[in-house]
């Protein structure tokens, strides 16, 4: 009875848990796709970040292809897909780590990799089996071509930021972007704003709504693809910083979208529920229950991001603070100058505990429970590819298999299990993003002249940081649903977004 | 500004507002691009005609009496709109006070009497180092009457664009560092491209190297420091005035955005979340007025303890700034992000603005060991 007042025991040891269930080889490879990053960033990242956001500088209207075409060179879009997809199948709490090497060198190259990655999940969270297996193949094979195939999240609109992130608010919202229901498909008119990679991906998961009165009632996720009659880029948007990463506009005219190419609807939610027994939940709560997963993954990720510009900005601190004499001694020797490089360590190191928590929340409750789950992940990583994509890959067509996903990820979930998760990712996601920012003041306070030079590197990691604050769901309505899913949920009082 | 006591400051600041609303609000984004387009020229040649580049001078060239709030009032209207200006006239006026501080009077009256344009009255300044922290001066040799200086120096501000330079330069094994003017279109230079910098992208600087140019020796010899820091202790609270413009700048946008944008089914503005950084911000705009206000008559009344008014205003409200332009970004979501709108040239600005005159630590450093050497701390 003690272990259920708050916070709940299941709330504060994420980790304890995880660490006696998850696959020891986890280790392992967590390790190699550091090393893996600290080899790519040598090779690629910093060699090119500057000029490439001098460049974006210069002419915002420049598609940073060359970057693209070298990650997936190194596979890097395939790194973290699972193998039953065709992927290489590195688990996914890695790819945390692995952003946020890459973040510390350049934050927008960061987002050319790892965006591509909640594209994935967002596809993922309706766990449409089918439709995940085929578009992420396309990646694989687009890695074997050299023409990468990313894939985007489409889902903030001109009029619906903030509102997107939560049905509670999306049910208010002045959505335009609409999904016609049509004999085999839907027709989508209307358009999105500030897709990371738009221009750059071949697969788009779209987020649509078919009735615009309820869009909370009638959310529509659509995998569209580049070339598709109707759909079309607009603008590049002039950003501040992370300029190597497009922020894209994606307009649809009359875009017919096939069946084959329906993520999920109200529909299939119907049917779905009316075949379970023990059905508590509405078309609403399945539609939160999808944004939860994705952005339980994805705020971990952006999470990352932050820890990552954190620790950038950390280290040109530590590089300028080793290299310049101040008043005749050197700056790493002045007491303040220690303790503010000091504090600028910490942030990145709660930082990352905070993605790290989450990612083990994820492991136990959300996302990446099967995979996690030791005899699956211990199949996945010793069969070879070819022996999974000859005997497993055929079954994933089956409607059987998505209706299992389903049943095990959407009806198996309880409800404290998604608020977990949920919360912990709020939590992760303001705290990383806040620590970026003031690291990246610190050290530009700590650099003076140094840092405000372009070349100098620092002032970058200014620019780059603020974005994290915004994207994913404001830091505002992050501390929002902190309160919602970890310290409402027990409060019968509380209401949200009802002042 | 809070208190605008006379009439001739109240005419300065409705100028200063006039100005920034007609040359400086529509092209900032365009003006912005620099150095990826052109330097805003026209704005430059207005600002020095309306005598922007000159209240720092004796009143008989066109100074302003109570100099230090004046320059401060316009800083203020004139950075809520585009503080690369400010920036300009920032720099400029650090110059001048230096040689003025140096009892070199006459060379700034010479300067603005044979200045035809605006790049002839202005002097480049490094104005985001203190040689006495890091020291990054030319070498000077001294040829019969004659002083010649070699050497780098990074980041001078206006190096591109004024007539003459006010660098540092010390004799090799002496203390201490001399001011010398060097004319910038004379042999022995070499000027670099404007250097890429966070914000402020039209108050750019250049690298320059020299080699055996003839500069002109400011004051006395090793000096330097001392009309450095004078400088300082006149100017801080300049810095803190565009600091100042920039939050309120910063936050007018804002409001009026959180106005006007609707989510959650209201305009944001009826939010108390949005309403509590809004709250913030206007506070931080509050103290700023009156401290700016208040700290800039000290300096030019010459209370007892100014200097400290001066560099405690600077400190703070150039701390508040880099702040609240990062809920001035924040209040606008992700168009506070773009370019499209002030905001995230505002946030880039305040960071850069309290880059000025030195590492922010070593100030405060600098600040308390005056204190704890015996200034009233009040």
């Amino acid at each position: 009875m003690f272990m259920d007042s708050e916070p709940r025991f299941e709330d504060i040891t994420c980790g304890l848990e995880s660490t006696a269930r998850a696959p020891g080889a986890m280790i392992t490879e967590t390790r190699e796709a550091i090393a893996l990053a600290r080899r790519f960033n040598e090779a690629v990242v910093r060699p090119y970040a500057l000029e490439l956001d001098r460049h974006m500088q210069e002419d915002p209207n420049y598609l940073p292809w060359d970057f693209v075409k070298e990650a997936n060179r190194w596979g890097l879009y395939t790194l973290f897909i699972p193998k039953i997809f065709g992927g290489k199948g590195v688990n996914l709490p890695a790819l945390s780590y692995f952003l946020e090497e890459l973040a510390s060198a350049c934050t927008a190259m960061s987002n050319l990799v790892g965006v591509h990655y909640l594209g994935v999940a967002t596809l993922t969270a309706s766990w449409n089996i089918r439709l995940m297996n085929r578009l992420m193949r396309d990646t694989a094979e687009g890695e074997r071509t050299g023409n990468p195939c990313l894939i985007s999240l489409a889902i903030t609109e001109p009029g619906a930021g903030t509102d997107v992130e939560d049905v509670e608010l999306v049910s208010r919202a002045k959505v335009s972007c609409q999904a016609e229901k049509v004999d085999g498909g839907y027709v989508v008119n209307g358009s999105k704003i500030f897709i990371s990679n738009g221009h750059l991906s071949t697969w788009h998961a779209l987020i649509c709504y078919e009735d615009l009165e309820r869009p909370h009632e009638t959310t529509v996720m659509l995998a569209v693809k580049t070339g598709d009659k109707g759909f079309s880029f607009g603008r590049q948007e002039n950003k501040m910083g992370q300029k190597g990463c497009p922020a894209s506009e994606l307009i649809f005219e009359d875009c017919f979208v096939p069946d084959e190419n329906v993520c999920f609807d109200r529909y299939y939610i119907e049917r779905f529920t009316r075949a379970s027994r023990k059905n508590k939940r509405s078309v609403e709560d399945y539609t939160m229950q999808v944004i939860d997963y994705v952005l339980s993954a994805s705020r971990a990720g952006v999470a990352a991001f932050g820890a990552g510009v954190a620790r950038g900005a950390y280290e040109e601190a530590l590089e300028f603070a080793q290299e310049t004499e101040v008043e005749g001694k050197l700056l790493i020797n002045h007491e303040w100058a220690q303790c503010l490089l000091a504090e600028m360590y910490t942030n990145v190191s709660l930082s990352r505990l905070s993605y790290s928590e989450t990612n083990y929340a994820n492991g136990l409750y959300g996302m990446f429970k099967v995979l996690q789950w030791k005899p699956f992940f211990y199949y996945l990583k010793y069969v070879p590819s070819s022996i999974i994509d000859r005997f497993i890959a055929p079954l994933l067509d089956m409607d059987f298999v998505t209706w299992l996903f389903r049943k095990l990820y959407f009806d198996w979930q309880k409800d404290e299990e998604y608020q977990r998760t949920s919360g912990w990712a709020s939590l992760a996601k303001f705290t990383s993003t806040d620590y970026g920012v003031r690291n990246s003041q610190l050290a530009l306070e700590m650099m003076g002249r140094a840092g405000m030079r372009h070349d100098g590197r620092a002032e970058k990691h200014l620019r780059d940081s603020k974005l994290l604050q915004i994207y994913e769901g404001t830091n505002q309505l992050n501390r929002q649903n902190l309160f919602k899913c970890l310290i409402g949920r027990t409060i019968p009082a509380a209401r949200m977004f009802e002042e | 500004m809070k208190t605008t006591v006379s009439d001739e400051l109240k005419m300065l600041e409705e100028m200063a507002g006039d100005f920034a609303a007609k040359e400086l609000l529509e092209d900032r984004e365009e003006n912005d691009k620099y150095p990826f387009g052109p330097l805003f020229e026209g704005v430059l040649t207005k600002a020095h005609d309306v005598g922007f580049f000159s209240i720092m001078l004796p009143e008989e060239m066109g100074g302003a009496a109570d100099a230090v709030n004046a320059v401060c009032l316009v800083l203020d209207e004139v950075c809520r709109a585009d503080a690369s200006l400010g920036g300009i006239i920032f720099t400029n006026a650090r110059a001048q006070e230096m040689v003025a501080r140096a009892g070199e009077v006459e060379v700034l009256k010479k300067i603005a009497a044979n200045a035809a344009g605006y790049a002839g009255l202005l002097i480049a300044f490094p104005s985001f180092n203190n040689p006495g922290e890091i020291e990054n001066v030319a070498m000077v040799e001294r040829s019969k009457d004659k002083y010649i200086l070699s050497g780098d120096i990074e980041y001078v501000v206006l190096g591109g664009i004024a007539d003459s330079a006010l660098l540092p330069a010390k004799v090799k094994g002496e203390e201490g560092y001399s001011l010398f003017l060097v004319n910038l279109k004379g042999d022995g230079l070499d000027i670099g491209e404007p250097v890429l910098s966070l914000g402020l992208h039209s108050c750019p600087a250049v690298d320059m190297s020299l080699s055996d140019v003839e500069g002109k020796l400011v004051g006395q010899e090793g000096k330097g420091g001392d009309y450095f820091e004078a400088a300082v202790d006149r100017l801080s609270v300049a810095a803190a005035a565009m600091a100042a413009g920039v939050i309120k700048g910063s936050f007018v946008e804002a409001l009026d955005y959180t106005k006007e944008r609707v989510q959650g089914g209201r305009e944001i503005v009826n939010w108390s979340e949005v309403r509590m950084l809004l709250s913030s911000m206007a506070v931080k705009g509050k103290v700023a007025d009156i401290l700016v206000d208040r700290a800039s008559r000290s300096v030019d009344c010459g209370e007892p303890g100014w200097q400290l008014d001066s560099r405690a205003a600077a400190l703070h409200v150039q701390e508040m700034a880099a702040d609240a332009t990062t809920d001035g970004i924040q209040l606008l979501g992700g168009n506070g992000y773009m370019k499209d709108y002030g905001q995230e040239k505002r946030f880039r600005d305040a960071k850069q603005i309290q880059a000025l005159m030195g590492l922010t630590p070593m100030r405060k450093l600098k600040y308390i060991k005056r204190i704890v050497d015996g200034e009233l701390p009040w």
